[in-house]
This record gives structure tokens, sequence and C-alpha cells, in this order.
């Protein structure tokens, strides 16, 4: 795998270059929300900034999707997106997330078409943190600023500079089909790469107790913790919707007469309707069995299914509760590193 | 400590040591330096973490219709005595769950607190540009902010208070058991409804456009609806199958429909406290249209939500000499 420089004043004519050849997506300033969009020219791309509010799952796994189609008793397929993409400044935690969802819609014995197709036509082309948030967490979980995990291309801003790292075929395929527009890296850039990588771990402020998670939550079902979390949480669903890795899904059928769609539309364990059953009867009451699932859920069941926890500590769950129901504080009492119900510091 | 802080703090922990409460519902500081958080405390050592502070802006009184719910196994309602902490809007939001019938007066014990305004931790994160807020507190009406850069801001409060603060008419809560003074409460503008004027002077086209817009940025994570003390509701419209009102979808009718429906809800009822337009992941301007209706209930039946616990909600009553003007 290769290392390359990106000057930035050429980071217009790379952009430029991709967006002849594929769909380009990349932060955009929309209506005041940092968000992944289409852009046609290199100028939409945001200057500056930290991370998206909404996270990229949805490029990959809509809030809504026609599965199919019907019409008296017809079903008509919908065409998948043939276009083939790039996601360019990504952040790592994010990336991230990519593989987890891969692990939920593209494992065996369970392919979801729909997500693959988008999966297999994207190159991701991520950007390395320098400046960790507060709400940053992600090296609690084995994440990292710095990793190359579900990224294809990963970019270190040297200021001047981009380092531009080759991690997959697909990533170093797309480098070299870029020709001239990039150079090779010297040992001066590969130096500030390492100096970026250290004071960007030098930057994480946030550290959680997350050794031993699962196991704990194996005998805390029924933990009395449950009963004082939930308290102050509105049952919303920001925290599923913004969370990377959240990924439940509600399928109805948008029909008139015989005719319709069959649509995938997300969901969150976090809402009532969640786990109602046809007989009336809802096994998750209140936001105490809801709350607790979701954790569960994260930090327990998928540890089980995947060997993997379901959180990269992106922390826009933390950033955008309404009620500042903080993630990290939940873990700490997991742990018993904190009194129940007691604030974070 | 501030005063203010300090008697709430007095009162809390008398009020449980006493046994006159066996929950009180009040704000601590949160685990982000611009954030309180609610709390829900039980014992008096408790008291001691309970703040108030230009951060308070969550309206406590969305949590009362779900501690006196029935419960749904046990077909029994809850019997405890909760105090809860409230400033004017809080207590109008509760002043109206009295008069729906969703909370027992009996049961509570109200602290009220009058208001000078509530920070809208949004306008300092624009100020700062991207830069994170590693301190925010209040110090002589000014709000001191430490970036990460380690660099103070001193900023005016005034300029950075929610908007619904800067047109609220009743800082002072109506009712209470207890009303914990110290601090004069904000004084109210003159004109409050500026905006919403702004917004009837468009052509109907233009106004279409904006709603639209507005709703474009809709995720449909349902905060707007969780966080208003209004919306107690067991089951929503919104997501209720059988029948399907609404499609759970992300297509713009669909957006615009839940909304639509559930703001038109409020008309009557809603007393602007900003709940959710806060609690708003995307910035949705939802105050626009709930606005609207405050003003026009107040043109049409001279009537304020949450004002007086006696006087009967203009949209549950008629009156015979009713002129009916609006449907002329």
């Amino acid at each position: 795998m290769t290392e390359k420089i990106l000057t930035k004043d050429k980071q217009k004519e790379f952009l430029s270059r991709l967006i002849k050849v594929y769909q380009v997506f990349a932060p955009v300033e929309k209506e005041g929300n940092l968000l992944f969009s289409q852009i046609n020219t290199p100028e939409e791309l945001a200057e500056e900034y930290r991370n998206t509010k909404l996270p990229p799952k949805e490029l990959f796994f809509p809030h809504s999707e026609a599965l199919f189609r019907f019409r008296k008793g017809q079903v008509i397929e919908e065409s998948p997106n043939e276009a083939e993409r790039v996601i360019f400044g990504m952040r790592p935690c994010d990336a991230k997330s990519l593989t987890l969802l891969d692990m939920v819609f593209n494992t065996e014995g369970f392919k979801d078409p729909y997500f693959i197709a988008r999966r297999e036509k994207t190159t991701v082309i991520s950007i390395a943190c320098a400046q960790p948030q507060i709400t940053c967490f992600c090296t609690s979980f084995g994440g990292s600023p710095v990793s190359e995990e579900g990224s294809d291309i990963l970019l270190f801003d040297l200021g001047e500079n981009y380092l531009v790292k080759s991690i997959t075929p697909k990533g170093q395929q797309l480098i070299d089909s870029l020709g001239g527009l990039l150079t090779d890296a010297q040992k001066s850039d590969l130096k500030k790469r390492d100096e970026l990588i250290k004071t960007a771990l030098a930057e994480m402020k946030s550290e959680i107790p997350t050794e031993g998670l699962k196991e704990k939550l194996e005998g805390m079902f029924d933990s009395p913790i449950w009963e004082k979390i939930h308290l102050k949480c509105l049952g919303c669903g920001i925290c599923t919707y913004l969370c990377p890795t959240c990924h439940c899904f509600d399928i109805v059928d948008e029909a008139v007469d015989s005719e319709g769609k069959r649509v995938r539309n997300w969901d969150s364990c976090m809402y009532p309707q969640f786990t109602i059953q046809a007989s009336g009867l809802n096994p998750r009451l209140s936001n105490k069995e809801r709350l607790r699932q979701r954790m569960m859920h994260k930090f327990n069941y998928s540890v089980s299914n995947y060997g993997q926890t379901f959180c990269v500590g992106c922390g826009r769950c933390i950033r955008n509760c309404p009620v500042n129901l903080d993630i990290r504080e939940i873990v700490k009492l997991i742990s018993g590193k904190q009194e129940a119900g007691r604030s974070f510091q | 400590m501030d005063e203010i802080e300090s008697k709430l703090r007095q009162t809390a922990k008398q009020l449980l040591s006493e046994g006159k409460v066996d929950l009180l519902i009040g704000y601590r500081q949160g685990s982000l330096p611009s954030k309180t958080t609610p709390c829900f405390i039980t014992q008096e050592q408790e008291a001691a973490e309970l703040v108030w502070n230009s951060f308070c802006t969550n309206n406590l009184a969305v949590y009362l219709p779900g501690l006196f719910r029935l419960d749904p196994r046990s077909k029994k309602r809850e019997q405890k005595k909760v105090g809860i902490v409230v400033k004017g809007c809080d207590c109008r939001s509760l002043v109206g769950h009295l008069k729906e019938g969703q909370v027992p007066r009996e049961n509570l014990v109200i602290i009220g607190l009058p208001c000078q305004g509530m920070i809208d931790e949004k306008k300092i994160v624009a100020k700062l540009e991207g830069k994170e807020i590693i301190k925010a507190e209040e110090q002589n009406g000014q709000i001191l902010v430490v970036d990460e850069k380690g660099q103070e801001i001193r900023l005016a409060k005034e300029d950075f208070l929610r908007d619904c603060c800067l047109v609220c008419q009743h800082p002072v809560p109506p009712l209470y058991d207890i009303l914990i003074e110290g601090k004069t409460a904000r004084q109210a503008v003159s004109d409050e409804y500026t905006e919403v004027k702004e917004l009837e002077e468009r052509s109907i086209d233009q106004r279409w456009e904006f709603f639209q817009r507005q709703m474009s940025k809709c995720i449909r994570c349902y905060a707007c609806r969780n966080a208003c003390p209004l919306c107690y509701c067991p089951e929503c419209f919104a997501e209720q199958s059988q029948p399907r009102w609404v499609g759970t979808t992300d297509d713009p009718s669909d957006i615009m429909a839940f909304h639509l429906g559930r703001i038109f809800h409020t008309a009557g009822r809603c007393v602007d406290c900003g709940a959710c337009e806060a609690a708003c992941p995307m910035g949705v301007e939802l105050r626009k249209l709930t606005r609207k209706l405050i003003k026009d209930v107040g043109e049409l039946f001279g009537y304020e939500a949450g004002v007086s616990a006696e006087e009967p909600p203009p949209l549950a009553t008629y009156k015979l000499d009713d002129d009916d003007e609006f449907i002329k």
C-alpha cells in the first residue's frame, strides 16, 4: 500500500477528478447542519469540521427505502443504484462503523442485497482526526482518531499537504487512477504524520472503563441500575438515529388498493411500538426496558453475535441528547466505577 | 454558591427529610460544561447536587404525566408525592396537566423559581465557531466561557438567551407551593410576535416553501414530541398502526403530516417553553408554527395557556354568546 502527498492547492482538482468519475459524497453545510451530501463541485465541501451531525449509515441504509413495488399481485423489483461512489472526508470512527454494519447486513445466512450493493460500489476516503472532541471516546472501544479500519484511503492533514495512504486494493486503484496528481511522500512527511498521530492520541480526553463490560452485563438484566438511569430519558430516537451503528428497521407496505411498495424504514428500540406484538402485548413497557435493551444490544448481545461492541465512541448521542443522558455515565455505572445516578465528572 | 441555589437545596432537603415528598425532580450539573441535566432525587443528601443557573433549560413538567400514569400491568396509579422545580414556562405546562386531569394536584409540591431567562447553548456554540466549550458559568449577568484553546470569553447573557425567553411574558411561575425568591424575573419585551407577523406577511407560496424547507431537515426522531410536556398520549397518532393515520417513511408528506398533526394538537395548550426546538437535533424551527397558534388563540379567544388553573381551555369548552367569528 502506498503513501502519497496531495498538496492542498490541488485538493479541488483532486475532487473535480473524482466528481467526473464517481458520485462524490462529502460533508456539506445544509440548513445549519453538516451532512454527507452529494457534491457536484469541490467548493461545496465544508471547509473545517470536526464531524457530521448525522453518521454516514444513511448512505448505505437509507431512512426509508423501497424494497420492491407491487401492482395487482405482480412484484416489480427495485433496480439498485448503479453508480460508483466515493465518500470523502469521513472520520475514522464512522469508517469503523461501516465494518460493524457489514457484520449485520452482510453475514453468513443473511445477505442484504441493497446494503451490499451500495457497499461494493463505494470507496471510503477518511480523514484522520487531529482534534478529537470532548465527547469523543473511540479509544475506549478499540478505535483511534487515526484508525484505518473501514477506510479504503486515509488522509492525514499535515497543514499544507495531505498524506494519502491507501488501505485497501480499492483505495490503491483510486490512487493509481489519479496518476501524477499525487507525489511520493518524503521521510519528512511521514515524520509529520507520526507527530500528528501522537498529538491526536494525546488529545483524546475521554476514556471510559470497558474491560469486562460484556461479562458484567451478563448478570445485570435485573440490576437496580436500570431503575434509576432511565428516569430522565425522554424516549426519543436521537441516540439511535444519530448512532452510526444502530441499524434497526421496520418494514411496512405503503399501498393504495393493490398498488404500492414495500418500504423499509429506520426504527428505534427507544420507541414504544418497537416491540408491540399483534396480540397488543408490549414486553418492553417503559423506557427502563428500552434503554436496557439499547445498552445490552450495544455492549453484550453484539459481542456475543459478532465479537464486537456496537459503539465506536463518536459521541453524537452525548452531544445531542436533549436531557444529557450520557452513555459514558451508563458504562461507568455498569462497570461499578460510579455511584448510581451521579454526574459524569 | 448562589443564594437562590442554596435556598433551593435547603428547601429540597427539608421536603425530603420531613417526608413531604418521596421524589424531587430538579437540575444537576450535566456531563458537559454548558449543560445541566434533569435529576430525580429521593435522599436528602442528594439535595446538595441540585443546581440553579442559566443552563436549566429543560422543562421538567414533561416527566409528570408519566409518573402518574396508570400502570398497564397493575392498573394502579402511583400515589407518591412529587416535588418539582419549575420556571414560569414549566409551571404553565404543569397547570395544563392539572386542567387536563393528567396529574393530581394533591400529590405535587411545586417549587417555583422566578426565571431570569435561560441560555441557548446553540448560540454559544455558534459564537465559538467550532471551538469546544470547556467551561461555561454565569458571573454577574455575564457568561464566562472557556474554549478548548484556553481562551476566556465573556458574553453578555442577554445576547445568548433562548428565543422563547426573549419573548417570555410569564417568567414567574403562576402557581406554586414554595416560591424561592431572591432575584427579580426578567423583564418581558413589548412586542412578542415580531417573527410571527413577519411570516404572516409572506405569500402563501413563500410560507409553504418556508415550512417545507424546515421539515426537510426532520429525521423523525420524535424528540420534539417527547420533549413536549403536552405530548403525553400513551400512543401517538404518528405511530399507531391500527389504523395507520400517518406513514412512517421520510417522505416529505409523511413528515409534514406528523408535524402539523402534532402541533395542531397543542393549539390553546402550548406555553412556548421552547422544549421542542431545544430538543430537535436538526434545528427545525418548530416555534414558528406553535407561536402562530398561540397568537391566534390569543386573538380569537383572549386566552393564554397555563396562566390560570381555573379558566377553562378554549378548545374544550363553549360559550353561548360566542360569535363563532372563526368559521364565518
